[in-house]
């Protein structure tokens, strides 16, 4: 920070200090990033004491464990700790706690972990796992969300009814449901009765997995008192710290968690998955670190993956295109361990209408455990995967009714006042805009280009909307401080992480404001759980909003305490100080003073006495007004926080001999309340379409009885650069959000959930093929355009 | 089995020992502490490991995905890292196009990114849109939808050419 | 990785020695993105690697007698699609060579490893069927020769016996007026493991002679629809007789006929077949678009017909 020499403070024509709210400085960590500079947890330096842990996995899907014997792989020179479940027998999980860091009697997926290694060489580790012994009796598996969710099925977890759960999930003991989130609003028969045309359809949509560029990593290190220090490439350091403390019985403040920069996350790293193995090896390897670091082949399947999803969709509609009735069943496929996946069921439950209002719906949604890798959040959080469904749903009912989908969209989409399908009344929402804009900005109404009669190539257009909520406990909090430094600077410490989506930038921007700084001098910290104040998690598009109120709200007590000394030293009233671009100003007298000369040693009173001190900012901010749900009708004045609405649409071309898709253009139009960095709303949008595309034309774990047939990027494929879209438009949308900062609410998550079905409605729109599972692959549109050569077995449609 | 080699990381030379089975991936980011080069999948298919590299004898540098070569086999090599593609203080172009543009968001990618574009610009100073799609077909990003990418190695190669001027 | 030795043999005679004495855990290198891949995965656990590229001629393109062309197997990708005498000749096996992963794994990926890996689905492998290369294979007996379609095995599995390795790949003359294309059908639009390939290759027509036969020498190569490339040989022969639109679809199910698919993870043997004859006739047009501009390009007799 150069010393600047006293200069006029820059206020606009109309006297008042320009607002950094609606402007976008650029990537606070843009150089860091780009020079290779910037530090990610595999690029720490631990020194030669560092050990290399490994995961021994189970093999099979389903089976009790007999015998394990580690004793082999304990007497491999260089070999310095193997734990096993034994070692760490207790309970962990965010919504439900029915997970162990490693298996203990059980194996429940293809890759569990059932003992670890720590050892001073990567090859000494690979060779210890290798001499691990262990004997399985396998046992039946569930491969399938339905199967698992009726009578019939073996039972994944038999101690379900014993597992302790949030208030708000339903286990349900004796079967594999658990979570069961049910609403019954209206009356169904008159729902029904009142529709012209009844329609039900089945949804699939695969596992996928969230593929940050960065796998996850972590080192943990015990020190000579006991305590343990954890960097971790995570969305939650302080979600880990309660959720490992809790799980080794140690105290929270005898665990550090340090979250350096991530190499992008989607929700995959949130919650705990790799972290409490690492903390196990630590605590036996007297004060050595040690390192565990997934191989994408890991990656793929061992930390989580998005849930599958079977949805049965049934809606009234009226020949005008109002929505009558929609009766809803999911069963999602949660994997072997639900503690996080449980409120995903819950979420899309609670979101089981989609955007619109629905006089009479019924919804069930079941979380289900299967022999299948572990579901976990992902960006969209279950509202990519039922919209995928409710949004081909309400465009196939459309133009059987011969009725414009997007009109039927205006006519039922939920506006301010009206009542959600919970209960909840809707706030001012901008979804009819964003509907109206995608529709322009993609050309709805434009006559299609004239077909070339001898290409086999044909172009259409689809559109899908969207609501979410951010999905988390009624109480999630945020917290922040803002430090002045001598130089008049800012360092705003904060407990969320930025995994790419510029949270730090938005956070500076907010401090800036709350101030009356540059940008250029607020510091944003990343998160050390030692130094940093509480955060939630990073996730559920929150951070903008809950985290931002909570900046802001400190930038604005440090204000306040720089203001109070001013006013003060200089006798003056509060109301006519201010601070502008780092000096603070009196409008009554013009004088100026710049923050350097006081935000650590005060000001000298005229007596010469001294008043202030250092300038610390705090800030807080909790929702304090989401109810609890009925358990049996999912009822009550206010499930959410929020929702963030959005509408995407899409031009494609088809190539009716392959069967393969070109996204030509993709617009996407969100209401973000209040967009703080508009060029950083712009490349979310952007970056959540593209990642919705690949999704829907690329993206599956296959699983064949549980076992992964493509953990590797030659077999998953995901979008690359010639896959982008040619053409991109994203509009923003500000409906003002009555408590976010400056009106702001979360846009992260959002921009990847309309896509897939806005592609399944492209797809339809041009060459006359209903695509209902993902991904929509070119040999399913093929097999459909070709029934008599395809072969059905082979290709689900 | 060891290797003393001998080679240059971003004009510095180095004599290091190295085994027979470490990539040159580990080689920079374990024993040359050069840990701006990223390890994203061990299986040359994500691109953030991407180096630049110049064989004995070769006339020009070459990018490769740092995982798919061995140790030894880059005795006598000169390598270009993403540590090595700004000089002194001066951003390459494009390091400062893929900040203006916001090309890079959680910045795993950027690296190799920009190693793979650096190469690109240096073949086709004036590629096309297609011709900088395909060039980074072998490069993984999650975040960004290549798009603002796209935009930045453009701007970069305007600046490139404004500056031959 | 677990570790192995890396060898740099002096002669063609030592490293045949090496991989001799081996018995399969000394395994032939040269641009390892196939064996690092396997070898992380524990699929293959080699003692030692004994890197060929040193060797001379295995990373020369040059010109064999009576207008031949040699290239080294250890030439990379980008080395064979970027050479002038390559691209002037044989730009179907340009095209094919820049279908393959990402331009910085081409600069690694060998030739020769793509055929000496034995894919069904290597992408360099039709265009080589088309030109009917000869791979030329060094011993412990010496140099031995044989057609590419013979050196191809089964899936994975190639014709070289212990101590053996690919030393270079023989082109036959390609005359001036020949043309080829080659399509490959992936999930995403560029840089996949091929789905389908199908290289197409017409080898003399009457580009510059009006009256020799109007439909030439076709050759007609697939890719990952058998265990190994195959040759579509009754589509060729069909396209001897007919060019007509017509005649193209006949020649393209005659390809699709020929191919022996299977399910996999990528597809389902019917797409596959399918789609055999979908890249076929685009194929078969395209060639014959391509020899349709270049006759009208000529001054005098060839585009009046």
């Amino acid at each position: 920070m150069s010393q600047a020499p006293h200069h006029k403070p820059q206020l606009s024509a109309s006297g008042r200090k320009p607002s950094l709210i609606g402007t976008s400085p650029l990537r606070i960590e843009g150089r860091a990033k780009v020079t290779g500079a910037a530090t990610y947890v595999d690029d720490m330096p631990f020194g030669p004491a560092l050990l290399h842990g490994m995961i021994k996995r189970s093999p099979i899907a389903h089976g009790l464990i007999k015998r394990i014997d580690v004793s082999k792989a304990r007497a491999l020179p260089g070999v310095r700790v193997v734990v096993t479940g034994q070692d760490f027998p207790g309970y962990t999980g965010l919504y439900l706690k029915d997970r162990r860091i490693f298996a203990l009697d059980r194996v429940r997926y293809v890759g569990e972990a059932v003992a670890a290694v720590a050892a001073d060489t990567p090859e000494i580790a690979q060779r210890a796992l290798d001499l691990i012994e262990v004997e399985y009796e396998p046992l039946p598996g569930v491969f399938d969300p339905e199967f698992g969710a009726s009578p019939a099925a073996p039972l994944v977890h038999p101690d379900l009814g014993n597992y302790e759960c949030a208030p708000f999930i339903f286990p349900q003991p004796g079967t594999n449901i658990s979570n069961w989130f049910k609403v019954r609003k209206g009356n169904m028969a008159q729902g029904w009765a009142a529709a012209d045309l009844i329609y039900e359809h089945r949804y699939q949509v695969p596992h996928i997995q969230h593929v940050p560029l960065e796998p996850h990593v972590c080192v943990a290190q015990q020190d000579v008192n006991g305590k343990i220090t954890l960097w971790s490439s995570s969305q939650s350091p302080f979600a880990q710290r309660n959720l490992i403390a809790k799980a080794l019985n140690i105290g929270h403040s005898q665990l550090r968690v340090i979250t350096p920069y991530v190499g992008g996350g989607f929700g995959s790293k949130a919650g705990v998955s790799i972290e409490g193995a690492a903390v196990a090896l630590a605590m036996h390897a007297r004060g050595r670190p040690v390192k565990l670091r997934m191989t994408r082949e890991e990656e793929f399947y061992t930390t989580f993956v998005r849930q599958g999803l079977v949805a049965y969709i049934k809606m009234g509609m009226t020949k005008d295109g109002r929505i009558t009735a929609v009766e809803n069943r999911f069963y999602w496929d949660g994997g072997a361990y639900t503690e996080y996946g449980v409120n995903i069921t819950r979420a899309a439950g609670y979101s089981g209408s989609g955007p619109y209002f629905v006089p009479n719906i019924h919804v069930d949604s079941y979380c289900v455990y299967t022999n299948h890798p572990i579901g976990g959040p992902m960006r969209g959080f279950g509202m990519a995967e039922i919209h995928f469904g409710i949004e081909q749903h309400i465009d196939q009912m459309a133009l059987q009714l011969g009725l414009d989908p997007v009109q039927v969209r205006l006519l039922n989409c939920l506006k301010d006042g009206q009542e959600t399908l919970t209960g909840m009344i809707m706030h001012p929402t901008g979804l009819s805009q964003c509907i109206r804009k995608a529709a322009e900005a993609i050309g709805w109404n434009a006559a299609p280009p004239p077909q070339d009669e001898k290409s086999h190539k044909r172009r259409g257009k689809g559109l899908a909307a969207m609501w979410k909520a951010p999905a988390m406990p009624p109480n999630p909090g945020s917290s922040a401080v803002v430090r002045l430094n001598e130089d008049g600077t800012a360092t705003v410490s904060i407990g969320g992480v930025d995994i790419g989506q510029g949270a730090m930038t938005a956070m500076a921007q907010l401090a800036a404001e709350g101030l009356g700084i540059r940008v250029e001098d607020v510091r944003v910290n990343t998160v050390d759980t030692d130094y940093s104040p509480y955060e939630w998690q990073t996730v559920a598009s929150r951070l903008t909003w809950s985290m931002g109120n909570a900046v802001l709200q400190a930038a604005e007590n440090a204000r306040h305490q720089i203001l109070q000394t001013v006013a003060e030293a200089w006798g003056e009233d509060i109301n006519d100080l201010d601070i502008v671009d780092g000096q603070v100003v009196s409008y009554r007298t013009e004088e100026a003073r710049p923050l350097r000369d006081l935000v650590i040693y005060g000001l000298q009173r005229p007596d010469g006495t001294w008043v202030g001190g250092p300038v610390v900012g705090q800030g807080r901010f909790m929702p304090e007004y989401v109810t609890p749900l009925d358990p049996e009708t999912g009822q009550g004045p206010r499930a959410v926080v929020h929702f963030t609405t959005g509408c995407q649409a899409v031009e494609v071309e088809v190539d009716e001999e392959t069967g393969e898709v070109t996204v030509l253009k993709i617009v996407s139009a969100y209401d973000v309340g209040r967009a703080i960095n508009p060029e950083m709303v712009r490349t979310q949008m952007e970056g959540g379409a593209v990642q919705g595309m690949s999704t829907a034309l690329l993206e599956q774990i296959i699983l064949k009885d549980g076992v992964p047939a493509n953990p590797n990027f030659t077999d998953y494929r995901i979008a690359t650069a010639v896959d982008a879209p040619l053409e991109t438009e994203n509009i923003i949308v500000e409906v003002p959000q009555d408590d976010g900062p400056f009106g702001a609410r979360g846009v992260g998550e959002h921009p990847m959930v309309p896509t897939a079905p806005a592609i399944a409605n492209a797809v339809y729109n041009t060459v006359g093929v209903r695509i209902s599972s993902l991904p929509i692959t070119g040999e399913k549109i093929w097999a459909a355009l070709h029934p008599q050569e395809a072969d059905p077995a082979m290709t689900p449609v | 089995m060891n290797h003393t080699l001998h080679f240059t990381v971003n004009g510095e030379p180095y004599e290091i020992v190295a085994a027979s089975h470490h990539t040159l991936l580990q080689v920079l980011r374990e024993q040359l502490a050069l840990t701006g080069t990223k390890n994203g999948c061990e299986a040359g298919e994500c691109g953030a490991c991407a180096v630049l590299i110049r064989w004995p004898g070769a006339d020009r540098f070459e990018p490769v995905n740092s995982c798919m070569v061995l140790a030894p086999e880059v005795a006598g090599a000169e390598i270009v890292t993403i540590e090595g593609l700004a000089h002194d203080d001066q951003l390459d172009p494009l390091q400062e196009a893929f900040i203006v543009t916001g090309a890079t968001q959680c910045g795993f990618c950027t690296p190799g990114i920009l190693i793979n574009a650096r190469a690109l610009l240096d073949r086709n100073p004036d590629p096309s849109d297609a011709e900088i799609r395909a060039a980074l077909v072998g490069n993984l990003c999650r975040c960004t939808g290549y798009i603002r990418i796209l935009d930045a190695v453009k701007m970069a190669a305007r600046t490139r050419k404004e500056a031959l001027r | 990785m677990q570790p192995f030795d890396y060898l740099i043999p002096g002669d063609h005679a030592e490293a045949s020695a090496l991989l001799a004495a081996g018995n399969g855990r000394v395994r032939p290198f040269m641009g390892g993105t196939d064996l690092l891949i396997r070898t992380r995965g524990g699929f293959v656990r080699p003692q030692a690697v004994v890197d060929l590229k040193g060797l001379p001629g295995m990373k020369e393109i040059r010109p064999g007698d009576d207008g031949w062309l040699i290239i080294g197997a250890a030439c990379t990708m980008n080395q064979v699609a970027m050479h002038p005498l390559v691209q002037a000749r044989y730009d179907l096996l340009v095209q094919a060579c820049n279908s393959v992963a990402s331009y910085q794994l081409r600069n690694r990926a060998t030739i020769g490893g793509n055929c000496c890996n034995a894919s069904p689905a290597a992408d360099t492998a039709p265009a080589l069927y088309c030109l009917e290369a000869v791979a030329e294979i060094y011993g412990p007996q010496g140099i031995r020769r044989i057609p590419i379609a013979q050196f191809f095995v089964g899936p994975g599995k190639t014709a070289l016996r212990s101590g053996e390795f690919l030393t270079s790949l023989h082109l036959p003359p390609s005359p001036q007026d020949a043309r080829g294309v080659f399509n490959k059908l992936g999930r995403t639009k560029m840089g996949d493991i091929s789905v389908v390939s199908v290289a197409v290759y017409r080898r003399s027509g009457r580009l510059a002679d009006p009256t020799a036969p109007a439909t030439g020498e076709w050759r007609i190569a697939l890719g990952a629809v058998g265990p190994t490339p195959l040759r579509a040989a009754e589509a060729e022969a069909a396209l001897m007789q007919d060019t007509s639109p017509a005649g193209i679809r006949v020649a393209a199910a005659l390809a699709a006929a020929a191919a022996r698919p299977i399910d996999d993870i990528r597809a389902s043997a019917a797409y596959r077949r399918a789609m055999v004859a979908v890249l076929a006739r685009r194929g078969i047009e395209a060639v014959l678009a391509d020899l349709s501009a270049a006759r009208a390009q000529l001054p005098a007799a060839g585009g009046a017909s």
